[in-house]
């Protein structure tokens, strides 16, 4: 296996089954059993791709492009129809965070859940609590239920445990705006901290500004091809001519 | 299989956490909490045995007792299947969102019950040990109770290769939680739960047809298993059948015991194999 690429993609397809009425159930099984409206759409038509080690690169589109279904590929929630994913390392989804918190739990036994699902031990999250709780700033809210908590806080703290995990592929789908002015910035200067240690980073963005600013190669993903590869500064600006 | 069970092993810190999780959540918000693991089913029981006792005058004066060392393994099975038929659907934004293996979420809602079972077992002993204390002439321990823990076994091998078949077809057609709530409830009537596997072993028709109605009766794996629950945990010397019929316990099912034990073991692999072959298609859910 090549150990230079992060990343390898050849030629992935993805289909889904579009079901028309809704949720399957029992009953439309067996009676619609002969004119069943399962509708294959295809989302990824062939997609290959390489991602050095330590590379940010960015994927930017339009809404159904496929851009979060390439992302859920990597970390792989689903499978390919075809095609050969290669990933080397650990991957910390940053998709919409806190998505695996329980509302009755406290801070502290979510944190205890989210890095365990995330690839730690128990023992390597009891020595890194002290500097999650830290990072994401709550305090002595952390032995409150995580109902009680607002939106930001429970954004501050997914972000927290998602970059304690020592992944070596982040992925970032839209989120690196959480919190506030200052969290934000100390967020952008974390995912900095962890490229210059050789992390790999794969960014969705409609944020084009952020693209040009920290991506060193874009792709432009357009109805499941790829439209364009290159430098993010020349990608954006055929992006934006197309609009 | 082999390479999933290799991955189920090194994901054994999250089944744990998973199972820790499982039983803070459940009682989380109650004041007595894990004592409500005894408790419902010894409410349940004394609710039956009100009206076994008083209405329907059947039973001995320690049918609820009876009662309760055969309900608690079904209540394990029952809470097995029908918590893990939702596991999938309710952590399904979990799923979408982090990769782990799917099997993780059943299996904990197993293990979670298995440490319920326990938890009521303990109470039964002391229970036991209640009667002994106030009538030191009734001895209801027994040597037999050392084989629990293979009957414990069996029962979780059948809880989780049930669970797993379950909780992966329910997240496609959500009416099969329905029909498998119907069919535990047959299974509980089909079960020596509410009367003795002595009723059927000396009903009109079995004596008729030979003990044929007996071995069919064995045949279903948890009836064997539940008889030979309350054979283990209970020594009594005869039964009452009611209507002012005694009879001697039945010998231990041991016979239909291996077949259940096998049984058990065919199931919760082929449930393994079953849940992987369905567990990528769980995301894309139509």
């Amino acid at each position: 296996m090549n150990t230079e690429f992060g990343i390898s993609i050849k030629d992935v397809h993805k289909e889904f089954a579009v079901n028309h009425t809704g949720i399957a159930s029992l009953k439309s099984l067996l009676v619609f059993w002969k004119k069943r409206t399962l509708v294959k759409r295809e989302v990824l038509k062939g997609i290959s791709l390489d991602v050095k080690r330590g590379e940010c690169l960015a994927i930017i589109g339009k809404n159904g492009a496929g851009k979060s279904t390439l992302l859920s590929l990597l970390a792989r929630i689903y499978k390919p129809t075809s095609g050969t994913i290669n990933v080397n390392g650990r991957v910390a989804p940053l998709l919409e965070l806190g998505a695996g918190f329980h509302p009755d739990l406290t801070g502290y036994e979510n944190v205890y859940f989210n890095a365990v699902i995330l690839g730690l031990t128990r023992e390597q999250v009891k020595e890194r609590l002290p500097s999650i709780i830290e990072f994401s700033e709550l305090g002595d809210a952390i032995g409150a239920p995580v109902r009680t908590y607002s939106s930001g806080m429970m954004a501050r703290l997914g972000f927290s445990i998602a970059v304690h995990v020592d992944a070596e592929i982040l992925i970032v789908d839209e989120v690196l705006a959480v919190g506030d002015q200052h969290f934000e910035k100390k967020c952008l200067q974390r995912v900095g901290e962890f490229r210059d240690n050789g992390g790999t980073i794969l960014l969705v963005s409609h944020q084009l500004k952020s693209v040009e600013e920290f991506a060193d190669r874009c792709i432009w993903l357009h109805d499941g091809n790829v439209q364009m590869t290159g430098k993010p500064a020349e990608v954006v600006a055929e992006y934006v001519k197309e609009g | 299989m082999r390479k999933d069970l290799k991955e189920l092993w090194s994901y054994r810190e999250l089944l744990f956490v998973m199972v820790q999780r499982e039983l803070r959540i459940r009682y989380k918000n109650s004041a007595l909490g894990l004592i409500w693991s005894f408790l419902n089913p010894l409410f349940q029981v004394l609710v039956m045995s009100l009206a076994f006792s008083i209405f329907l005058k059947v039973g001995g004066k320690s049918h609820t007792v009876y009662m309760l060392s055969a309900y608690l393994p079904f209540m394990f099975f029952q809470t097995c299947v029908l918590d893990s038929s939702q596991s999938i659907l309710l952590q399904l934004p979990l799923i979408k969102k982090i990769y782990f293996p799917r099997e993780v979420l059943p299996l904990a809602c197993v293990l979670a019950n298995l440490i319920h079972l326990l938890i009521g077992f303990v109470i039964f002993f002391a229970l036991l040990l209640f009667v002994y204390i106030m009538d030191p002439r009734i001895v209801p321990f027994q040597i037999n109770t050392v084989f629990l823990p293979i009957l414990v076994l069996i029962s979780a091998m059948m809880a989780t290769g049930a669970s797993l078949i379950v909780s992966a077809l329910n997240t496609f057609y959500e009416d099969v939680k329905y029909i498998v709530t119907v069919l535990l409830n047959l299974l509980f009537y089909m079960c020596p739960i509410l009367y003795y596997a002595e009723n059927v072993a000396n009903n009109d028709t079995n004596l008729k047809s030979n003990f044929l109605l007996y071995k069919i009766y064995n045949l279903n794996p948890m009836a064997a298993l539940t008889h030979a629950y309350r054979r283990v945990l209970l020594a009594p010397k005869e039964i009452d059948l009611g209507a002012g019929l005694h009879a001697h316990w039945m010998p231990f099912p041991l016979k239909y015991l291996i077949v259940c034990a096998v049984f058990s073991f065919c199931l919760m692999v082929f449930g393994y194999w079953f849940f992987n072959r369905l567990k990528w298609k769980f995301v894309e859910r139509p």
